[in-house]
């Protein structure tokens, strides 16, 4: 019996060898009845209320007979791995959670499905779309949910420091963060999580002080980091506050949770962090006062600024063999109401841009948010590069050593330029 | 100073060494457990409370009244339990091979065993993924099993081959005088012998399945198939983390791990390799 | 050889009578039934293990594997950019520190312990209370323990108030983030989650030892150290030299638990070969260059497996 297992198992594998491993073989995912079941792999299904990701699911069913959803969810931290594998092995799911940074890669490994000709085959009304990703001329991702980074301010520390108005300049800021940190104990003015095994810090809370007073770190969509007095601005800001000891302890390790932790804590004064957390904070101290402001922008600036945002990002696999109906899917999540109740269910600011989840209005701190991002731009240059996540990194290190006084703002820029343009040139 | 003082004295210096030592060891799985037991805030309270003063079950009922989370564990369970019992079968064929043959490419064949385990995992993963939906066992108890069961094999065939080359031939030679042959001598004679070797290789393969992350992700889709070190993961969001269900979920799989060393105490201390210095 | 032509001539074999043609042939079948034992293990690591090793090997060869559908052969390019590259040679060391560091720590406090549990001052109870007690770092998932130690050793952690409250250190310590304290850091939560490891098998190979090897030792005047360096070490060997084996490779290997604490940072000094791998596989989508970084690890450790088995040759 195991041997003539053993044969086969065998005799698969010489097969296999020559056709050198990828087989192209889709994942079969109709099922029977000639219903068609779709498979939607994201992170997002944890992160919700209890049921409510499901529940749309349901609502979908039913709208589109002879179409089922299976959700599949995996950890954030390894859903682009899964991504990467999943392409070469051609078992990806039909529709797929994304985020903007690694569009790029998955472009070019040719596993995402255009949206352009979905679109199009679909007759599908795009006006009604906030933001679309786009590479090469066509849509690979559509941003269902935004999550916009304000800056979040503990009312009570700034109070207790003397800081009677939220900062509204770097100069303000460094006094606040300053006074803050002077209180001692472990309380520091602000929090700075640079962990290089998810460098997302470089884009939420290093980067977006560039976008915010309307620099940009790209000159005609190329890397601009040497010479650009915006970047350098920034770094030498930092690198005073972290001088001066105004940054909580720990920066080069920390990640966006950890940061979380000590807000919720009331360890640290202000912070720049997704309004996804407004929920969370409440929850977790509901003795915290806080209050949520724009990002701070250079003495003296005072056009629109910038405000950096991540997506909950949806897609459609190239290997699907159910594209038309993924991209139903996809045209559900983003109606007008279905758009509204998810994003509302994530505290997230919507993908249609006529959805108006229910929170905006009936929340002081959410209807502070939404004004600042009425009145910003939503900026998040890492969408769309090629290798963003390994550009935030190779940038995190060089910026790591210039804070560790390594190198001048001036190397660390020379070195990351160098590395950024090596990977747009691959 | 007498003999007995001297020895009370020694005693007493021994369980000072040990209960420093057991603060090593234990310290860290105390905050733990007591972390499983807080609020998430408190988790991050400074001082930091060992005694949690908001204490909660919530942690651990938001995982008993979840049926998927119930079935990671049902699913870790059947799993490491299948491996452990196909490596163990299949290790002890292999190490009888080894230990009581002697037979061309043996060299080539131990140290092609010995060093398969040395390709990093996460460079394994695309290929081995590949050939895991190649063979059509994606996303199945048996493409999980098998690939614990090539994962554990090395060690299992390293350690079983050294037990085994402890024990006397003439066990085994007795046999096959009265006409048995070496298969009647495996299993009538060394491995009855081997029980304790067996309990300890045993154990660690089981260990090594239930704590597997990378591969068992990859390799199944669902949330029916999923195991306890996937389900630890989805606790950690985008965001922010679950600390005390993590917490919690990790001291619920290692109760299993640790009610089979404490039931297999007696052979485990034993066992592993005691064997390997006899003569 | 030598030894089956003993064991063939131990046996009372009818055919030993008969004509050569026929023995010859049970010979044959005999030389056959080792390989009839290792054929589940060689089927299973030839399909699950050897064809994916081939398979990084061939991507190790060629440039743009799994992210384009027509990758090239480009001979060994990928392994003369590794190593000429500054951060591979710093990931190698900083290996090489942790995995030495940590296979030496392993051994010694699992020694150290398994030598205290092994005391005749103890009684039975007592000791199995311990032995409980000290198997504990084993029992959790890698991500567990990453996260945890995160938790212990945040500057505003449970490790650094007890410093600073006890006086003991003045300000808090930035163990993981700092690159004075990192890689120590990584290395002593390695060295924690390992040791039982080595503590039990240990253990268990001091019970095999026979009590008569220490009383004539007594016997002979020998202190406590001269039996241990004597007697213990030297039974205990063909044990630790295993166990060091197996421990060196699966270190070298260690990922998650640096990923998660250090992320190979701050400024490179926690980044491991397996870090920088991971990196280079799935940040940068080099496949062909991590596929190269492992076939290098994959060399060394054959190198260390080839004196291994020599090593239990000359045992034998």
């Amino acid at each position: 019996m195991r041997k003539k297992y053993l044969a086969g198992i065998a005799a698969a594998t010489a097969a296999l060898l020559a056709t050198t491993g990828c087989s192209g073989a889709a994942a079969p995912s109709a099922s029977a009845g000639g219903d068609v079941t779709l498979e939607f792999a994201q992170w997002w299904e944890p992160e919700l209320p209890s049921g409510s990701l499901r529940a749309l699911m349901d609502q979908f069913e039913q709208e589109n007979q002879g179409i089922k959803v299976k959700l599949i969810s995996g950890p954030y931290a390894s859903t682009k791995e899964q991504v990467v594998a999943g392409a070469a092995a051609g078992t990806m799911s039909d529709v797929v959670g994304l985020d903007g940074a690694w569009i790029s890669d998955f472009v070019k490994q040719g596993s995402l499905a255009n949206l352009s000709d979905l679109m199009k085959a679909a007759n599908y009304d795009d006006s009604q779309l906030a933001a679309q990703v786009k590479l090469n001329g066509s849509t690979w991702m559509i941003p269902v949910a935004n999550f916009v980074y304000p800056m979040f301010v503990n009312e009570d520390l700034l109070k207790k420091a003397g800081v009677s108005e939220v900062p509204k300049t770097r100069t303000e800021f460094t006094a606040a963060a300053k006074a803050v940190s002077a209180l001692g104990g472990n309380v520091a003015g602000w929090a700075m999580p640079l962990d290089t095994a998810t460098p997302n810090g470089i884009q939420n809370d290093v980067m977006s002080w560039v976008w915010a007073s309307g620099g940009s770190m790209l000159k005609d969509g190329k890397p601009y980091l040497t010479g650009n007095q915006d970047v350098k601005d920034v770094l030498d800001f930092t690198k005073a506050l972290y001088d001066a000891g105004a940054i909580t302890k720990g920066s080069f390790t920390m990640k966006e949770q950890d940061k979380v932790n000590e807000f919720t804590n009331g360890r640290v004064g202000m912070v720049i962090d997704s309004l996804a957390h407004v929920n969370t904070l409440r929850e977790q101290n509901s003795k915290l006062n806080f209050t949520v402001s724009a990002i701070p922008v250079k003495d003296g600036y005072t056009g629109k600024g910038g405000i950096p945002y991540a997506s909950w990002g949806i897609g459609v696999a190239a290997n699907s063999t159910h594209q038309a109906e993924a991209f139903k899917l996809v045209s559900f999540l983003m109606s007008k109401d279905v758009n509204a109740k998810l994003c509302s269910a994530a505290k997230a600011f919507p993908g249609n841009n006529t959805a108006v989840p229910d929170f905006v209005s009936s929340d002081p701190v959410f209807k502070k948010a939404f004004e600042i991002y009425q009145a910003s731009n939503v900026t998040n240059e890492f969408v769309g590069l090629p290798v963003a996540e390994d550009l935030m990194r190779s940038f995190d290190e060089e910026f790591q050593k210039f804070l560790a006084g390594k190198q001048s703002a001036d190397d660390a820029l020379a070195a990351a330029q160098k590395q950024w343009d090596a990977a747009f040139a691959g | 100073m007498s003999r007995r003082t001297r020895s009370t004295l020694a005693r007493i210096g021994l369980i000072a060494a040990l209960v420093i030592g057991a603060g090593y060891a234990a310290l860290p799985v105390l905050w733990m457990l007591s972390s499983s037991f807080k609020p998430n805030t408190d988790i991050f309270a400074y001082p930091p409370q060992l005694i949690p003063q908001n204490f909660t079950w919530d942690a651990y009922a938001a995982i008993f009244t979840d049926p998927t989370k119930v079935r990671f564990f049902l699913n870790s369970y059947f799993v490491s339990l299948s491996v452990t019992v196909l490596t163990l079968l299949v290790a002890v064929l292999a190490a009888f091979a080894f230990s009581r043959f002697d037979f061309p490419f043996k060299k080539v064949l131990n140290v092609v065993i010995v060093s398969v385990q040395a390709v990093p995992p996460i460079t394994l993963l695309i290929p081995y993924f590949g050939l895991i939906v190649f063979l059509g066992v994606y996303n199945t108890y048996q493409g999980l099993i098998l690939t614990y069961l090539v994962f554990t094999l090395p060690y299992a065939i390293i350690m079983m081959t050294g037990y085994f080359n402890t024990l006397p031939r003439e066990l085994d030679e007795a046999v096959k005088v009265d006409g048995g042959s070496s298969w009647t001598a495996l299993w009538r004679i060394l491995v009855p012998v081997s029980v304790p070797g067996l309990v300890s290789v045993g154990i660690y393969t089981f260990m090594i399945a239930w704590n597997e992350y990378l591969f068992a992700l990859t390799l199944t889709k669902t949330p029916e198939m999923r195991t306890v070190p996937i389900g630890i993961q989805l606790l950690m969001g985008q965001h922010s983390y679950e600390w005390n269900q993590m917490m919690s979920m990790s001291i619920l799989g290692c109760i299993p791990i640790l009610l089979l060393f404490l039931f297999f105490q007696r052979y485990f201390i034993g066992g592993m390799t005691a064997g390997a210095v006899k003569n | 050889m030598a030894r089956r032509a003993a064991l063939l001539q131990a046996l009372p074999s009818p055919a030993a009578e008969s004509d050569g043609g026929q023995d010859r042939l049970r010979a044959v079948r005999r030389g056959a039934v080792p390989f009839g034992y290792l054929s589940p293990t060689v089927v299973l690591l030839m399909i699950l293990m050897v064809i994916p090793i081939v398979m990084v090997i061939g991507y190790s060869l060629m440039d743009n594997v799994i992210m384009k559908k027509n990758p090239q052969l480009v001979g060994f390019k990928h392994y003369i950019d590794i190593l000429t590259s500054d951060t591979f040679w710093s990931a190698a060391s900083n290996t090489a520190f942790f995995t030495v560091v940590s296979v030496v720590a392993h051994l010694v406090i699992g020694l150290l312990f398994a030598l205290m549990l092994n005391s005749p001052l103890l009684g039975g109870r007592t000791k199995a209370v311990f032995r409980t007690i000290y198997v504990l770092p084993w029992l959790f998932t890698v991500a567990i323990i990453a996260v945890l130690w995160r938790l212990l050793l945040d500057p505003n952690g449970v490790v650094n108030y007890l410093l600073t409250t006890t006086g003991l250190t003045g300000t808090q310590i930035e163990w993981l983030s700092s690159p004075e304290t990192a890689l120590f850091a990584v290395t002593f939560i390695n060295i924690w989650s390992g040791y039982p490891f080595y503590m039990t098998s240990l253990l268990a190979g001091l019970q095999g030892i026979p009590g008569d090897y220490y009383e004539a030792a007594e016997v002979d005047g020998a202190n406590a150290w001269q039996q241990f360096a004597r007697i213990t070490v030297p039974q205990l060997k063909p044990i630790i030299i295993s166990m060091a084996l197996l421990d060196f490779i699966w270190t070298t290997q260690q990922f998650a638990l640096i990923w998660m604490t250090t992320g190979g940072g701050p400024l490179g000094t926690t980044e491991m070969l397996s870090t920088f791998t991971y990196k280079l596989a799935f940040t940068k989508y080099q496949f062909g260059t991590a596929s190269a970084a492992a076939v290098i690890v994959l060399t060394i450790s054959m190198v260390l497996a080839f004196f291994y088995v020599r090593a239990q040759r000359a045992r034998d």
